[in-house]
Parts: structure tokens; C-alpha cells; sequence
């Protein structure tokens, strides 16, 4: 089993290969502007990145830092990276349709679903979607539903998985067990 | 060396004392007072303000430039914290999924998650 994990991350890695950044524009989603969760969420994050921010944000990445090094491999050839995450005080506070909205977007032609992953015990839901245009993956949305939190991330551009795992360790992420160890 | 009397003549006729006309020294004074009531013809603005005016587009620049390069790095900054922060969630959410896909994998806990 561990084998099939280590062959379908392969797969990801393989399908995320750099691509021309033209083919990237529909890969953006029209993310809501989600008034209603803001107004009840304790915490709220929202970014938005597009290229000219990432390419002066990746001026002030000091290359010394092992964080910001490893942010720096993983930006390359990324035009776009968006993100909305709240957090609540109660289960489930989040209303379902502006989640639906994002996902009848990424029912459109080009986007595929990568990972489906429910979880009943920790009563999360997890979808990865690419976006892939000739052979190419051009986009990624991740969609998370925590109990008392909701993420929505959509990144542009060419995107290596490899490179987002090298971040692990650096913002406190567990280390993933990518390859096979029989 | 013998003099000419006839010139000598002719210059006592030309410098012979002659009093001035009826109010010559008033009109000699009137005329030093309308010069000095008259205003003063100003020097261009230009000549008289160009150092200042120079000195201050110097340092209205300068002052500039810096501002423009603190709001830069103010938001080179804060655009790379909000990266460094997108890359944390991103990869928070890509460890989720995967950790739901090894439970899914795990036979112990197949019943817990599905993938």
C-alpha cells in the first residue's frame, strides 16, 4: 500500500512539471469574498500574492535562511499564489455554499481531482485538485474543511510538490514520509 | 613757460563763477527724495531664491528617495511574510491530505479515512 502512496505522489510530482505561464491564467480561481465567514471567524488569513508581490517578496528572501531559501525553490515559476483561511470558535460555523462555489469551478474542463481524502475520525475533508493544459499542470487548489477551520489555497504556475515538501521542517510542518520503505 | 593771456583769458570766462538758477537746490532735493521714495527695482526672484530653491528640491529629493525606498522594503517585507505564511498553510494542507491518504493506507484504521 505504502508502495501505491509513493507511486501516486510520484505521479504528482511528474504531472506538476514547470510550465509557460500563459497557460496559468485560468488556472486563478474566482475566490468569493467570503463576508459572511469573515464576520463570524476568529481568525482570519487572507493572501494574496500575485506575480509582481511574489517576485518582490522573493528580493527580501535572505538565501542564508534555511526557511527562506527552501521558500525560494519552491516560488520558482509560480505567477500566483492565493490563500483564505478562517478559523472558528465552533464546529462547523461556515456555511457550505461559497465552499460549493469553488468547487463547481474546479468541476471545469482542465482541473483534476488529485487526492480526496475524508477523514470521519478527525472529521476533515481534504481536496487536491491540478489544473493540467496539454500535458502541463498549471494550477493547484487545495480545499480544507476542519471542524473549526476552512481553507481555500490556489496556487499559479508551475508547481512542484517536491519542492512545497522541502518546506517541511522549515515552518514547522512534520516531515512526510514520501518513499517506500519496505 | 610764457603763458597765452588770451587763453588764460578765455578760461576765466569759461570757469568764472556763476550762481546757480532759482531753485536749483530745492529741485536738487526734491529730486533726492522722489529717488529715494521710488521703490527698489527687485532683483529677479530667480537669482535671489535659486540657492534655497535648490537646496530645498535637494532635500524634498533626497527625503523622497528615502521614503520611497523605506515603503519599498516595508513592503518587500510584509509581501514576503505573507508568502512565507500562504507556503506554511499550503504545506500544512498538502500534509493533511497526506496523512489522510497513509490513515486511508493503514489497515489498522481503514475504517477512519478514505482517499
Amino acid at each position: 500500500m505504502r508502495a501505491r502512496i509513493s507511486c501516486l505522489m510520484a505521479l504528482v510530482i511528474l504531472a506538476l512539471l514547470p510550465q509557460q505561464a500563459a497557460l496559468a491564467a485560468d488556472a486563478k480561481l474566482a475566490l468569493p469574498s467570503f463576508q459572511a465567514l469573515e464576520s463570524k471567524a476568529s481568525e482570519t488569513v487572507s493572501i494574496t500574492l500575485d506575480s509582481p508581490l511574489i517576485a518582490m517578496a522573493a528580493r527580501f528572501l535572505d538565501s542564508d535562511k534555511p526557511e527562506d531559501a527552501a521558500a525560494r525553490r519552491a516560488i520558482a515559476g509560480i505567477t500566483g499564489i492565493y490563500v483564505r483561511s478562517f478559523t472558528f470558535d465552533s464546529d462547523f460555523a461556515y456555511p457550505k455554499a461559497d465552499v460549493d462555489s469553488v468547487r463547481r469551478q474546479l468541476s471545469a474542463p482542465g482541473w483534476q481531482q488529485l487526492v480526496q481524502v475524508h477523514s470521519r475520525k478527525e472529521r476533515n475533508d481534504v481536496d487536491v485538485y491540478i489544473r493540467v493544459e496539454g500535458n502541463r499542470a498549471n494550477g493547484l487548489a487545495i480545499i480544507a474543511s476542519e471542524p473549526r477551520e476552512f481553507t481555500i489555497v490556489n496556487i499559479v504556475g508551475s508547481i512542484d510538490l517536491q519542492k512545497l515538501h522541502e518546506l517541511e521542517g522549515h515552518f514547522g510542518i512534520p516531515q512526510m514520509d514520501l518513499t517506500d520503505k519496505k | 613757460m610764457p603763458v597765452n593771456p588770451d587763453l588764460e583769458q578765455q578760461l576765466r570766462e569759461a570757469l568764472r563763477r556763476v550762481d546757480p538758477a532759482e531753485g536749483f537746490a530745492e529741485r536738487v532735493q526734491a529730486r533726492i527724495e522722489r529717488e529715494r521714495l521710488r521703490p527698489q527695482r527687485p532683483r529677479p526672484a530667480l537669482y535671489r531664491w535659486a540657492p534655497q530653491a535648490l537646496a530645498a528640491a535637494l532635500l524634498m529629493a533626497a527625503l523622497g528617495l528615502y521614503g520611497w525606498h523605506a515603503q519599498r522594503e516595508r513592503q518587500g517585507l510584509e509581501a514576503r511574510q505573507q508568502l512565507l505564511e500562504a507556503l506554511r498553510v499550503t504545506g500544512q494542507k498538502l500534509d493533511l491530505a497526506y496523512r489522510g491518504v497513509k490513515d486511508a493506507a493503514r489497515p489498522a484504521t481503514a475504517g477512519d479515512a478514505g482517499a
